[in-house]
């Protein structure tokens, strides 16, 4: 009998990980990596990073100077031009982009940002956002036109942005923060880092892009390589270029949020931070709803800039601008007196506390279900989590046996029908729910992704999983770097069946697509860190609400991918099936799924990558793990942990996402796409 | 043209090589190309890819060179060598008598100003520029003033028959009036030499007809030298005044359309001109016979050596009498007169 590449994969898996099961009890070091194993690396890179960054130190606190004039430039202007205008010009900016519609869009949400009270906090925002970008928008042009103009960079710039996605967004702040010394201009730095390569990537994919016989039309016209490059290539990638631009802005305004944690500088992010740890909750969501709504009009107002767009008239954008600067003579109000919603705010704050008050009971027994029947024995495993206090039962070891072998049972049925990995994987399942992930011996988990990676990517991805897994060990992270994969699975896990059903549903009815995508959508653009707010309304801290806010953040993609999979099947192979006298549902199941199953990998990767980032924004209101490790080392400008912990996160990131990819890889070839 | 070199061909292409691949060069040297067939397994062994395999050729000024072959077989490949969009591996491309491969990267940036037109299969026009702009962008190129570049694209857009759409964008145009943007730019710079990479194979066949009559029109007043590539055999028809057959790579048969058709040299070449109707490309005077002492007294229809056999037929036919046509019984039903057939079948009187 031969076996496919997974079948064997996964039986190596099973081997060792009965073997460690069985060993584990002669040998200690078989469970825990042991201390005496690991190398100080946090001091090490303490010190030598330290070192390193000391002698760019001048150069920083130099540019940190410079950046700081244009930054109190913007921020002045912002902060003393009269509201009207600064609403007028908005609106004005959206008329001359995408008519009426985007010029509303304006209008009303800076309308609201007025009268939220948060003027000018938002105006701080603002300004943050405003010399950032261009700083971020630079960069990227210029990575991006470097690495199609010298192929030999490609790759490496390539490798360089994949990474820097995986990276945590808190793990950029810790180096910065000890560079440039505590500030606005450290968020301002970090969100024209963090907003650089999306705008690198989508130039790279443009220029990339653009026809042959455009390039070639250019070269025969005789233009030189410059004239080439700026009179049509980069014109000709405009509408993709556009797109890094709307992406960049969105990261950046993102990031600047993020970066509110640093404190130093009374801005929006920092506002929805200090009501949200003072429980103000209603306070807290009058803030975090300025925020959406700024990321709502950005987004919508940018996103016009790839499409065909329209010409309006320059007269009526003028116009608009002027009637914003009679109002600013006549309107003489401080927006710092404007604080209508303030009674909205009391308003969720006391329905909140209403209905927490209320239902109290069954919002705890959600979370406590959850935790007890679900979070926990993934955590530590059914032997440690099935207690009297939980369960109503104490679990005893002869329960392990009779629970291993019931699994054994199960999956001997499977291989005796020929499904040999249902059966495996069966036995996996089994095996880690009875330890918990947090407490998987080291050689299982090292020994299952390297046999994982080689099911997917053959001995190439074997190596780098190997390397990466191996740095974590040495570096004695690996206990959190379990906690934080535990955490981040669990809500991929959920995200993945709630999503791909959610994905599905809306795949096979319309009115779904209507209802779900404008919540996608909504959930895409809210930065970051706003998915805190609604979750500790409800569940305050801990684990099961940063479990909740991952959730909400990383199911989008999950939705959107296998929706788009499943509705894009060509139409011929829908007709040859139909023709075949195949039903609905026979035809999903042949055709259609098997044809999404490229795409629905897509989403389930983003989803991963989405998860990981979230989790250490989670960070804040109560998770363990890496995530935990580089908010704290923030917090004690710790060079050494936020490095070490934000490397492991990436690490983590990089190995699901490529283990994803290659499968999703084989099997887009396998349908020849 | 200086007068040294009018007397060069306008291009002479001789022992060309394009090999794709990583150390085409090393690789082609090492192997050598004493025999082209041998030469080309060899490189394929290697995983390279010989997309053009010792060309030679001369094209003459004023000369409509048609280059045909199979998709695949290295046609655009061996223009973009003679263009020097791709680098050629081995061989040599003169131009007017000037060795193209040896220009540096400021001549060859010259010469396209000056001497090169191009015109792509899927037009390549820059979708962020209108059609004026588009026409216009070679003579900015050349550093033309603005009121000079716009003057003279407009003179060329009516040339092609687009005066009115000059400031639409090319997304607004159709196919033809695209590939009409495409042939107006080619000629805004009144390049001696004008390469066509099937211009029309993306068009529908009206549109293709129309844009092939209107092109042989421009070809009459400006008589330039022509690289054009096609994989419709009609069309090379047509247009030709020399056609080369592409196959593999290999340049197998070079010669006038008649060439082509009556004297194929292998089976490929045939396979291709197995559906041209015989009739409307060979002349009477390929079949004709010596004069033996037949009866050539009496009235005659006019016949002429140049005449294509259609037509020759087509006026014999005339003088025959009607012939009666009968029912299934034997009943005369009608009657028909030789030429209405030979016109029914297709051959047009003239
Ligand atoms: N840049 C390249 N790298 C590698 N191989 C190439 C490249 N360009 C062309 N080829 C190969 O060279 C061969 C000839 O291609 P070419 O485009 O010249 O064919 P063609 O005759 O113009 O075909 P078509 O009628 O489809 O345009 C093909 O096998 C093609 O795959
Ligand atoms: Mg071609």
């Amino acid at each position: 009998m031969t076996l496919t590449r997974g079948t064997k994969a996964a039986l190596i898996a099973v081997i060792v990980g009965v073997m460690c099961l069985v060993l584990q009890p002669y040998f200690a070091w078989l469970g825990k990596w042991p201390a005496a194993w690991t190398f100080p690396v946090n001091e090490w890179l303490s010190s030598g990073v330290g070192a390193i960054l000391d002698l760019f130190k001048p150069v920083a606190r130099g540019l940190s100077w410079l950046l700081a004039f244009p930054m109190d430039g913007a921020s002045w202007v912002l902060g003393n031009t009269p509201w009207p205008i600064v609403i007028a010009a908005t609106a004005a900016l959206g008329w001359r982009l995408g008519g009426w519609k985007m010029a509303l869009l304006g209008l009303f949400g800076l309308s609201f940002v007025l009268i939220s009270g948060y003027w000018a906090q938002s105006m701080r925002t603002l300004a943050l956002v405003f010399v950032s970008v261009p700083l971020a928008l630079l960069m990227g042009l210029a990575i991006g036109v470097l690495a199609f103009e010298v192929p030999r960079f490609r790759g490496a710039v390539n490798a360089t942005l994949d990474v820097m996605q995986t990276v945590p967004t808190f793990a950029y702040l810790t180096p910065l923060l000890f560079l440039f010394g505590f500030g606005p201009v450290v968020g301002l730095i970090a969100s024209a880092i963090y907003a650089a390569p999306p705008m690198a990537r989508n130039v790279l994919l443009g220029l990339e892009r653009v026809e042959h016989d455009i390039r070639e039309a250019a070269i025969m016209s005789g233009g030189t390589r410059r004239q080439q490059l700026l009179l049509v290539e980069i014109p000709a990638a405009g509408n993709q270029i556009m797109v890094g631009v709307n992406q960049s802005l969105m990261a950046a305004l993102s990031m600047v949020i993020i970066a509110a944690v640093i404190g130093g500088f009374d801005d929006i992010g920092w506002e929805v931070l200090l009501t949200m740890r003072k429980a103000w909750f209603g306070q807290a969501f009058l803030a975090g709803s300025v925020i959406v709504v700024f990321a709502i009009v950005i987004d919508r107002m940018s996103a016009t800039l790839a499409t065909q767009r329209q010409h309006y008239d320059a007269k009526i954008g003028w116009i608009i601008l002027a009637i914003g600067a009679i109002l600013a003579f006549v309107v003489r109000i401080d927006p710092a007196e404007i604080a209508l919603l303030d009674g909205v705010a009391d308003v969720v704050d006391t329905s909140v506390g209403a209905f927490t008050a209320a239902n109290g009971a069954a919002l705890d027994s959600v979370k406590n279900n959850a935790m007890f029947y679900g979070l926990l024995p993934l955590r530590i495993g059914l032997d440690q989590a099935v207690l009297p206090f939980t369960w109503g039962f104490q679990w005893q070891p002869s329960y392990s046996l009779w629970f291993f072998a019931a699994a054994v049972a199960l999956a001997g049925l499977c291989a005796a029908r020929g499904r040999m990995l249902t059966g495996l994987t069966i036995l996996l399942c089994a095996g880690i729910l009875e330890t918990g992930i947090a407490d998987l011996p080291w050689p299982f988990v090292l020994v299952g992704v390297c046999a994982v990676g080689w099911a997917s990517g053959g001995w190439p991805l074997v190596r780098l999983c190997a390397i990466l897994l191996g740095l974590i060990l040495l570096s004695g992270l690996w206990e959190r770097a379990l906690l934080s994969l535990y955490l981040s699975g669990a809500a991929v896990f959920a995200c993945a069946i709630v999503g791909g059903l959610l994905g599905f549903w809306a795949a096979v009815s319309k009115t779904a697509w209507v209802i779900l995508r404008p919540m996608c959508d909504l959930l895409q653009t809210i930065p970051l860190f706003v998915f805190l707010i609604p979750v500790l309304m409800f569940f305050q801290i801990g684990e099961f609400s940063a479990f909740l806010a991952i959730c909400l953040y990383a199911i989008v993609p999950m939705i959107r991918y296998t929706r788009h999979g499943l509705t894009t099947t060509p139409d011929d192979l829908i007709e040859a099936a139909k023709s075949s006298g195949a039903n609905t549902w026979q035809t999903m199941r042949e055709v259609r799924a098997p044809y999404a199953a490229p795409s629905i990998l897509l989403g389930l990767n983003q989803t991963i990558l989405y998860a990981f980032a979230m989790l250490v924004i989670a960070a804040l209101i109560g998770t363990t793990g890496l995530g935990q490790s580089i908010y704290l080392a923030l917090g004690q400008a710790d060079i050494g942990l936020g490095l070490s912990a934000g490397a492991a996160m990436a690490i983590l990131a990089l190995i699901a996402d490529r283990l994803v990819q290659g499968f999703a890889e084989e099997r887009r070839k396998a349908l020849g796409l | 043209m200086t007068d040294k070199n009018s007397a060069a061909p306008a291009i002479a292409v001789e022992g060309l090589w394009q090999v794709f691949g990583e150390g085409a060069r090393n690789s082609l040297q090492k192997i050598g190309t004493q025999d082209t067939r041998d030469t080309a397994a060899k490189l394929q062994d290697q995983g390279l890819i010989p997309a053009v395999r010792d060309a030679n050729f001369e094209v003459q000024s004023g000369e409509l060179f048609v280059i045909m072959g199979l998709s695949g077989s290295g046609k655009s490949t061996l223009i973009r060598c003679i263009s020097r969009l791709v680098e050629p591996t081995a061989g040599a491309v003169r131009i007017d008598g000037e060795d193209i491969l040896q220009a540096s990267d400021k001549r060859l940036i010259d010469l396209r100003r000056n001497k090169l037109g191009m015109v792509f299969q899927h037009f390549g026009l820059f979708p962020h520029m209108s059609v004026a702009d588009n026409v216009a962008f070679p003579l900015k190129m050349q550093g033309a003033g603005r009121s000079e570049r716009r003057a003279r694209a407009l003179e060329v857009i009516k040339l092609v028959g687009l005066e009115g759409r000059e400031d639409a964008y090319p997304r607004e145009l159709s196919g033809g009036q695209r590939q009409r943007v495409g042939i107006a730019r080619s000629l805004a710079v009144n390049p001696d030499i004008w390469f066509l990479d099937e211009p029309f194979s993306a068009l529908d066949p009206l549109i293709r007809r129309q844009l092939q009559d209107e092109f042989l029109n421009i070809q009459a007043t400006l008589k330039k030298s022509i690289v054009f590539i096609t994989h419709d055999i009609a069309e090379a028809l047509k247009l030709a005044d020399r056609i080369a057959i592409m196959r593999d790579g290999e340049v197998v048969q070079i010669g006038t359309p008649t060439q082509i058709v009556l004297n194929p040299i292998d089976d490929y070449v045939r396979e291709f001109a197995r559906d041209v109707p015989k009739g409307r490309h060979m002349t009477i005077g390929e079949v004709m016979e010596p004069v033996g002492d037949g009866p050539l007294a009496g009235e005659w229809p006019e016949l002429r050596t140049g005449m294509s056999l259609e037509d020759a037929l087509t006026q014999c036919a005339a003088t025959f009498e009607a012939v009666p046509v009968k029912d299934g019984d034997g009943k005369v039903v009608g009657m028909v007169r030789p030429d209405t057939f030979v016109k029914a079948l297709g051959a047009e009187a003239t």
